[in-house]
């Protein structure tokens, strides 16, 4: 095959690959959106909550719905309990300072996986194979990268209708654009807070539940994926959900393009290349309206 | 104010006299009744399942203390982790060597790039270094007095393997897939000179960056080259995604890999099933191997292990690069000291233990360089050693 006629396959695993990256990008707005603040212990709430399902499958002999269903209930309450027992806790916080906090929550969520699983790679089994496929027009695509794609998609559209369509979702961006008068309209911004901390660890926990499989399952598995998810958020403007979801296409397909047709050796540079090259030039980002708080 | 500021100024001197001798005073890192002794490796992060080295050789160490120690002191073993990552190499050895009492020396130590950061360093100071568990030409390019290198070299396991492929095998069309680091570049040269001997030019070379999680691009480069065999210097998680992302896009060739993946029940498990008819360097006996030295560690595994630590062989590899070490330290006699340690360690001729025929002598810092290949079966449980233990020539 000559090297244009990889084009789609290069193409599709680009897509495959943006998906997770999407969920994590949308994972970080749901927050952003809400609070203001990042959360880069994303990725690595995601990892514990594979870990919960790896448990449950594995020594609990759940079956494999089951525990999926278990972990992302996991993966709910320890989004809540972060926000609870630490963002919450925060006395007269800066958006700074709650960054901070989540790096902290990072490296103590990372820490303890370390500790309770260790280091050493594991298997994930599922039934959504990653070495089965179909082949469709030449394009090979793996059970798993349908599923992941499939997933991410039917997460955005339902996680589009909740925010923009739900009284909750108005709640989380009347909470975002202003505080005060969101509790003076009557809204518990505390527990809209907590209840978008939560949503936000079930999405990334669905990303993290999909890069299981199709790699091994360990402690910093989810390291990759949520800087590139970080970086898609960035390109979508940080608070839009379509951007988000665009932002993640664009970076894996950008970054298969460039792994299979310049430098595989850079390939993991390109998301970051993307970020600098949007602040550059749009750093609203592609698809985001900025709320301008008026003083 | 004038008092308050002389105040200060005499306890300052004070404290700089009290400080003055133990900073003038050399860390050796033995005493009458210890020997402290280094060691970092990856207990979390991406290379995490190179962990087992450190683990293997406290457990070597433990067996040594239970036996009453060497020449009346003890081992006291200080294995840190740092995360395969150079930065935190640097910071952990410098923490241990700087701090009382000191260290004597480092056994082992996992991986090219965190050794290399460090070995200046530690040359500099003359503190002695064995075992590195890497098989890196930068130990031995000059020779450096105080390292003693095990690990036989990359560039060896790649030649063996190529020709093993090409004269045995039939293949003609070889890709390589390394990392894009130290270790990577070591096995790449070595196949890459290998096959300018046969006359042959690799048909794909693609690096892979420690932090990717997606070689889709990479996979698809090497299927699209037409590769009938490809060679692997990569880690465990890079190993298994590779296989993974293969089997997806239905190529097959013929998989051969460094010793740094020979730890085939583990890559079996961690693959899902997928190390099957893999072909491999080897640097150490294989876990189940017969002879009298791992029977006697395999019982001591069976002592000392912690729960959910595997006989495999990276833990034993932890055991095999410092034997030596601990063969030097007891030729060095009771008046230990570092010039003492490795004179001994020049003395270490056609020692055998569960790493192939070791020799160090004046000048001569390459201990071990025997090896041997090995395959998986379909089953990808069971391994059969293809060559002798033998010299790369």
């Amino acid at each position: 095959m000559s090297a244009l006629g990889s084009l789609p396959q290069v193409l599709f695993s680009g897509i495959a690959a943006g998906s997770v990256y999407a969920l994590i990008a949308l994972a970080m707005v749901t927050i952003y959106r809400t609070t203001e603040v990042l959360n880069f212990a994303q990725g690595d709430m995601a990892m514990m909550s594979t870990y919960v399902a790896l448990a449950l499958l594995v020594a609990g002999g759940l079956p494999f719905f089951g525990a999926l269903l278990l972990a992302l209930v996991f993966a709910a309450a320890l989004g809540a309990f972060a926000e609870f027992a630490l963002l919450r806790r925060a006395k007269e916080p800066s958006v700074l300072g709650l960054i901070i906090i989540t790096l902290g929550l990072e490296m103590i969520v990372f820490g303890f996986a370390s500790w309770k699983w260790g280091g050493e790679p594991r298997d994930m089994p599922i039934p959504l194979s990653p070495t089965d496929v179909v082949v469709v027009g030449g394009v090979i695509m793996s059970h798993l990268e349908l599923a992941t794609i499939a997933i991410a998609a039917t997460t955005i559209a339902a996680l589009f209708l909740f925010l923009n369509r739900s009284k909750a979702g108005l709640a989380m961006r009347a909470a975002q654009q202003n505080r005060a008068v969101a509790r003076l309209m009557g809204i518990r911004v505390r527990r809209v807070e907590m209840g978008a901390w939560a949503l936000a660890a079930v999405i990334g926990g669905i990303a993290g539940l999909l890069v299981g499989p199709a790699a091994t399952v360990e402690p910093y598995m989810m390291w990759d994926p949520m800087m590139k998810g970080f970086a898609a958020a960035v390109l979508g403007g940080m608070t839009s959900l379509a951007g988000a979801a665009l932002g993640g296409a664009i970076i894996g397909i950008v970054e298969n393009l460039f792994g299979f047709y310049v430098s595989t050796a850079f390939k993991s540079v390109v998301p970051f290349a993307a970020i600098l090259l949007m602040l550059a030039i749009k750093p609203s980002g592609l698809l985001a309206r900025h709320y301008v708080k008026k003083v | 104010m004038l008092k308050k500021l002389g105040n200060i100024a005499a306890l300052a001197a004070g404290l700089f006299a009290l400080a003055a001798p133990v900073a003038a005073a050399e860390l050796t890192g033995v005493t009458d009744t210890e020997i402290h002794i280094g060691q970092w490796g990856p207990q979390t992060g991406p290379a995490a399942p190179w962990g087992s080295v450190a683990r293997g050789t406290g457990m070597l160490f433990q067996m040594i203390n239970d036996a009453g120690g060497i020449h009346g002191r003890k081992i006291v073993y200080h294995m840190f982790d740092d995360q395969y990552n150079p930065a935190k190499t640097v910071a952990g050895v410098k923490e241990l060597v700087e701090k009382a009492p000191g260290v004597f020396g480092f056994a082992s130590g996992v991986g090219t790039s965190p050794g290399l950061a460090v070995k200046d360093y530690l040359m500099e100071r003359g503190i002695p270094w064995v075992g590195p568990a890497a098989g890196s030409l930068h130990w031995i390019t000059p020779p450096q007095k105080a390292l003693f290198s095990l690990y036989p070299l990359y560039a060896d396991e790649a030649k063996l393997l190529v020709r093993q492929l090409v004269e045995k095998e039939g293949k003609k069309k070889i890709a390589i897939l390394h990392a894009s680091d130290e270790y990577g570049e070591n096995g790449h040269r070595g196949a890459v000179q290998e096959m300018q001997r046969l006359g042959l030019k690799p048909v794909a070379e693609v690096p892979v960056n420690q932090a990717d999680r997606d070689l889709k691009s990479h996979v698809l480069l090497l299927k699209e080259s037409g590769a009938d065999a490809v060679l692997m210097w990569v880690n465990p998680t890079h190993a298994v995604i590779t296989l993974k992302t293969a089997a997806a896009l239905q190529f097959a060739p013929q998989w051969a890999t460094s010793s740094t993946l020979s730890d085939a029940p583990l890559m079996q498990t961690i693959s899902g099933g997928l190390w099957k008819n893999i072909l491999f360097a080897s640097f150490s006996e294989l876990p189940d191997a017969d002879t009298p030295q791992m029977k006697q560690y395999r019982e001591a595994f069976a002592k000392y292990a912690q729960k959910g630590e595997r006989w495999g062989v990276f833990f034993m590899a932890g055991i095999g690069f410092v034997e030596p070490m601990v063969e030097g330290l007891r030729r060095a006699g009771r008046n230990l000291t570092r010039e003492s340690f490795i004179a001994a360690m020049e003395t270490i001729r056609n020692y055998k233990g569960i790493l192939g025929t070791v020799n160090f002598g004046p000048g001569q810092r390459q201990g071990a360089k025997e090896i041997f290949l090995a395959r998986t079966d379909d089953s990808g449980t069971k391994i059969t050693q293809l060559t002798p233990w033998a010299e790369v020539k």
